[in-house]
């Protein structure tokens, strides 16, 4: 929670939460639509299950910079996390343990890369919360071909050790037990400042390996995380309490 | 000059920290391989253009439009419509402002492309579901037809090159899609050189980029009634030869020289 700490010292004195999750806390929350039309001037907390490119959780991070606000996350960053290759390059900078990858159209170059099992994930418009496993030569041009948008686009392709672990990740908290899966969401959030998302990651060798980072789809925000998120939010305000 | 260089595709994308420089020539928006590539190199440090900035701002008309609104940069008349606000009343409304017809444009238009002229509910509406798609956010413009854009290409601050994009015969835009067919016809290309091009147009031109970035960019400004009025910036700007670069031979040299800073 140190970063968190240090938001809250370095921000406005003014904070609204811009939420579209409904959430039980007494800090100031306001509606994505509610803050798209107005000019809050103050440090912004946009809590959103979904900050991609162009959705309504992007345009209120991009609202709040362009009134000159500070806000988490920055769109910068929202656009930089669901891009494989950009959240695993800033990753590894930071620190974070994360899988080697490679940037390609190309079923031959993966192959001369990585061993079998492979798995794909798509860099296009389109796709934002799929991934493929291939096991084998025939797989992997049917994963490529399919994830490519028959080769109009590259593919992030990693290889894989085991199995893709899913963990939900808010404000860098998870409810894992497992210190190097905790060690990496905190380190992202650190990083890229994503309130709420779905962390990918393999475990191999003891360790845990950053792989992607997806949006969360409302329903998968069950009410015990809601609980976590205002919890987390009442402290961060520095008016409530968090055990 | 001395600098050599190397065509980079997909499958070489992993040599990017190899190089000096990139230099961009694809279609940027931050969800296809080129953003990805510009801010690889931006955070290895190379020189880049198109920087990342330059294609959030550019590739997102929101974005771009409300930059312009809060520098008071001249722009077409333009409002945002949210997908979740979408609805009868306020079809009507924008058709009371802007009169008919109107431009929707999706806020990741380039080459001409999504940027579609309405002039009754069912084709707003038909437009905007599709628009929507992609993004939760569209742009409305009032329409403001002339026989052709200025496009002045700006680089690091400076006018690089003038021109006018003419509309093709009978058409509103620079680029149109032929009917039932996947090619475009595009307008002639009229030339001028930078020194020769009205004063107040570079000024207005230099004031857009200003607000986005440092980077290469393709202006369109309308000039209505003695007035210029911008109409977009773009990055990643067409440079065709024999046409942006007929009057002033020295865009290639500045370019080199930028990169190579």
């Amino acid at each position: 929670m140190i970063v968190l700490a240090i938001l809250l010292l370095s921000g406005a004195s003014c904070l609204l939460v811009v939420s579209n999750i409904p959430l039980k806390t007494d800090v100031p929350t306001t509606t994505p639509l509610a803050f798209l039309k107005s000019s809050f001037r103050g440090f912004v907390l946009n809590v959103n299950n979904d900050y991609r490119y162009m959705k309504t959780g992007y345009f209120v991070s991009l609202h709040a910079e362009i009134l000159g606000n500070d806000v988490v996350p920055t769109t910068e960053n929202a656009v930089d996390v669901y891009r494989p290759p950009i959240l695993l390059t800033r990753a590894a900078k930071n620190g974070t343990p994360t899988a080697p990858f490679i940037l390609t159209d190309s079923v031959k170059q993966i192959m001369a890369e990585f061993a079998f099992p492979v798995v794909v994930f798509p860099v296009n418009p389109f796709m934002f919360n799929v991934f493929q496993v291939a096991e084998n030569r025939a797989a992997l041009y049917r994963a490529v071909k399919s994830l490519s948008m028959n080769y109009r686009y590259a593919v992030c392709a990693q290889p894989l050790h085991g199995e893709i672990l899913h963990v939900k990740s808010f404000f860098g908290e998870c409810s894992i037990e497992d210190d190097g899966v905790r060690k990496i969401a905190k380190k992202v959030y650190e990083t890229f400042k994503i309130p709420v998302c779905k962390l990918l990651l393999q475990r191999f060798d003891g360790e845990a390996y950053l792989c992607g980072l997806q949006p969360l789809k409302l329903e998968e925000i069950l009410p015990s995380d809601v609980d976590m998120i205002s919890k987390i939010v009442s402290w961060f305000s520095g008016k409530g309490w968090f055990d | 000059m001395g600098h050599e260089f190397n065509f980079m595709f997909r499958s070489g994308l992993s040599e990017i920290p190899k190089y000096d420089a990139v230099f961009i020539r694809a279609t940027t928006d931050p969800l296809y391989t080129a953003y990805v590539v510009s801010r690889t190199a931006w955070v290895l440090g190379l020189r880049v253009v198109d920087d990342p900035e330059s294609i959030r701002i550019c590739a997102n008309k929101i974005h771009q439009y409300k930059l312009f609104e809060k520098y008071d940069v001249p722009h077409i008349p333009t409002l945002f419509l949210n997908k979740e606000e979408f609805h009868h009343r306020q079809i009507e409304e924008i058709f009371e402002l802007f009169g008919k017809p109107v431009v929707i444009k999706a806020p990741y238009t380039s080459f001409s492309k999504y940027v579609e002229k309405v002039s009754c509910e069912t084709s707003f509406r038909e437009v905007a579901k599709r628009f929507f798609r992609r993004s939760d956010y569209i742009v409305v413009q009032r329409f403001m037809p002339s026989r052709f854009d200025w496009r002045v290409g700006v680089l690091n601050g400076e006018v690089l090159y003038v021109c006018k994009y003419m509309m093709p015969k009978g058409k509103w835009k620079h680029g149109v899609k032929r009917r039932g067919k996947p090619s475009f016809v595009w307008g002639r290309t009229v030339t001028l050189k930078r020194d020769n091009a009205p004063q107040r147009l570079k000024e207005t031109a230099l004031k857009a980029c200003s607000v986005i970035g440092k980077g290469l960019y393709g202006v369109d400004i309308k000039e209505i009634n003695g007035d210029y009025v911008v109409v977009e910036v773009n990055d990643n700007p067409s440079i065709y030869k024999d046409q942006e670069d007929l009057r002033d031979k020295d865009i290639y040299e500045r370019i080199i020289k930028f990169l190579a800073e």
